[in-house]
């Protein structure tokens, strides 16, 4: 199912820097997503997978580099930018308000109204409730009423809402930072055929995980960081085990593809 | 599923929202007995609901301060020393009353504003910040009035908001005894009420969103119904509603609403809930924090203006505790010390049950210092009531 016709990535970073005091996070690192595809990012503790997503979600502002969106550079001052170029991160923790229900979460920051007054504004409640309703659905959650408080959810429910949240306002790209961690094995389970779900949907999804089988389970490509660079951009293919043993490599530094790279002062 | 499973099931998953409902209904009954009615008598009730106002007041701004995490220990010297400047504006400076209003709201916004900027802008722990008002205030209080003591106001339509009561429908014929537009307006506030309800509930059931069972809704109109109806009859027989109730039940109804139905209240309870996914959001927590205690400033000013009046005067020791009392009041409406929980009527409630504690037992002639203790026992079953039934309303 893929587009020959468009050829232009949806995502396109190139030789983003970033560092925070004298520590070096990013040292110049490219990165391309193409429609519809999933792409997975790994890499040891402090490889700058977290700081390369905060860089595309707005979160940070790189120091060098550049960041096009089909095509387009673009510049994000912070995450409100992102997200209205079409960039949404699920973040690792959720961030979600536990004291509000499914659809105030969802609609968090973006809420419907039906007489417009700024913020004085008043919420159109149906509406958002509907929409979420209909969200749930087409992304296969089951989450018995749009209505329950965020924190009488499970932990998979909870990720699955977040994601659901991220995806609920056209979306371009979503990124997902560390999605199936702190989850018991039938939420990974859930929350990995959410991802497939989105993908057959049309989404274009960057997955950071630690979870080497989650990558090989759900992403099409991958991208092995180490100590800020970039050492490994390939398909995922092969059985898992030899899979693992080749990213295993990449990531402890015995094998870089990018080993020529000239070293920048 | 028969009505008692039912029951049982509503009083399970909302136990948490209509608990203070019910211990306010039991401290009132037990009052009611134990001082032969005399508690539940119409003279008394104006007199406990004029006495709660100005915490009540100051018990709504609070809420959305301890909602949004932090704390205002500054508002009871604030009210006090904002009551002095309206009465110097009245008496010294010759200021019509429809001018000293809106300056001292005013005044309180500035107020709160300056805490929000220490707050918020420069990053100083709001119990330190407010703090540091708490004595400030305090001082500027002993200050403005340490020359002349306490300020006599003698500017009637001031005093009225603390002691008088709205006009009569002229038509004394018709039952002689009742204020007749208390009446009036009680029936005006059922039918809403009533209304609106069956409203929101078609809606929801239009949508499959679960609603309790028909048996349990009905209760619930007629419960409300009958307790706002007997309210409006018990201050009939009075003098009817008192300017202070109205101004209570103004800004309750103004803040109720804005916390349920509109964005800003909607992004309080998000920054209260988790301040980093709202920032995330694209809600600024700045923005909120100015907002919120802004409000909590024009509201310190509000309870200033009620308590001057009330006492028809400006004293050096106005305002003393009055923010924790309101902290106390919130607390025991089930405000919770995390953030993003808690109601506006939900510390109306709180507030009426700690006055109605002071006023039952005063008119029992309990010592003053068994009313302390009865009253931390009460704040304390409050909070405790209220961490167990979240744990296992999980």
């Amino acid at each position: 199912m893929n587009q020959t016709s468009d050829n232009t990535p949806v995502v396109e970073m190139r030789n983003i820097k970033k560092h925070f005091g004298a520590v070096q996070a990013l040292r110049g690192v490219d990165l391309a997503l193409h429609h519809n595809e999933v792409l997975g990012l790994v890499g040891d503790n402090a490889a700058g997978k977290s700081t390369l997503m905060k860089v595309l979600s707005g979160a940070y502002i790189p120091d060098g580099g550049e960041i096009l969106i089909e095509g387009k550079p673009v510049t994000f001052a912070n995450p409100m930018d992102a997200r209205r170029q079409g960039i949404e991160m699920v973040y690792q923790d959720y961030a979600l308000a536990n004291n509000l229900d499914v659809a105030g979460n969802v609609f968090m920051g973006r809420e419907v109204t039906r007489l417009k007054l700024g913020p004085l504004g008043v919420m159109n409640f149906s509406y958002m409730e509907q929409e979420t309703i209909n969200l749930l659905n087409r992304l296969k959650i089951d989450i018995s009423s749009v209505k329950l408080k965020v924190e009488r959810l499970s932990g998979g429910q909870r990720q699955a809402v977040a994601i659901a949240r991220a995806t609920a306002f056209d979306a371009k790209v979503i990124i997902m930072d560390e999605p199936t961690a702190a989850l018991s094995v039938a939420a990974i389970d859930k929350v990995l055929e959410l991802v497939q779900e989105l993908k057959e949907q049309g989404a274009s999804i960057i997955i950071i995980s630690h979870r080497l089988e989650d990558i090989y389970r759900v992403s099409d490509r991958m991208i092995v960081l180490r100590h800020g660079h970039k050492v490994s951009d390939t398909s995922v293919e092969g059985d898992i085990h030899e899979f693992r043993e080749r990213v295993v490599a990449y990531m402890i530094g015995a094998r870089d593809d990018f080993a020529d790279r000239i070293v920048a002062g | 599923m028969s009505f008692i499973e039912d029951t049982r099931k509503f009083l399970r998953e909302n136990i948490r929202d209509y608990g203070m409902f019910i211990a306010l209904f039991f401290i009132i009954a037990f009052f009611t007995v134990a001082t032969n009615g005399l508690f539940l008598s119409s003279r008394n009730i104006v007199n406990l609901v004029n006495q709660t106002g100005y915490i009540a007041v100051l018990a709504v701004g609070m809420t959305l301060v301890i909602v949004i995490r932090h704390i205002d220990l500054s508002v009871g010297f604030l009210a006090g020393f904002l009551g002095a400047v309206a009465a110097i504006a009245m008496v010294s400076w010759g200021w019509p009353v429809i001018v000293v209003i809106p300056f001292i709201l005013g005044l309180g916004i500035l107020a709160g504003r300056l805490t929000s900027f220490m707050v918020a802008d420069l990053g100083i722990p709001a119990f330190v910040a407010t703090l540091a008002g708490w004595l400030g205030y305090r001082g500027a209080l002993q200050l403005v009035t340490r020359s002349t003591g306490t300020i006599v106001i003698p500017n009637d339509a001031f005093n009225a908001i603390g002691n008088d009561f709205i006009p009569e429908i002229p038509v004394p014929w018709i039952m002689p005894e009742m204020h007749k537009l208390t009446l009036v307006l009680g029936l005006i506030s059922i039918v809403i009420f009533t209304t609106s309800e069956i409203i929101n509930r078609k809606r929801m059931q239009r949508q499959n969103i679960e609603v309790s069972s028909k048996e349990m809704f009905i209760l619930k109109l007629v419960a409300v119904s009958a307790l706002i109806g007997s309210i409006s009859w018990i201050l009939a027989g009075y003098r009817g509603l008192s300017w202070t109730a109205v101004v209570v039940l103004i800004v309750v109804i103004v803040y109720h609403f804005m916390t349920t139905k509109t964005v800003l209240g909607r992004h309080i309870y998000a920054v209260g809930g988790n301040p980093e996914a709202a920032e995330l959001s694209g809600i600024s927590v700045k923005r909120i924090t100015h907002v919120v205690f802004g409000s909590m400033g024009m509201l310190s000013a509000l309870a200033g203006i009620l308590f001057a009046a009330r006492l028809q005067s400006a004293t050096t020791t106005a305002g003393t505790l009055f923010e924790l009392d309101a902290i106390a009041a919130s607390f025991v409406g089930g405000v919770s010390a995390a953030g993003g929980v808690g109601t506006v009527i939900g510390s109306l409630i709180g507030a009426l049950v700690m006055s109605s504690l002071t006023n039952g037992m005063n008119l029992m002639g309990i010592d003053i210092s068994y009313q302390y203790i009865v009253r931390a026992i009460v704040l304390a079953g409050a909070v405790i009531f209220d961490v167990t039934t979240r744990r296992t309303g999980k």
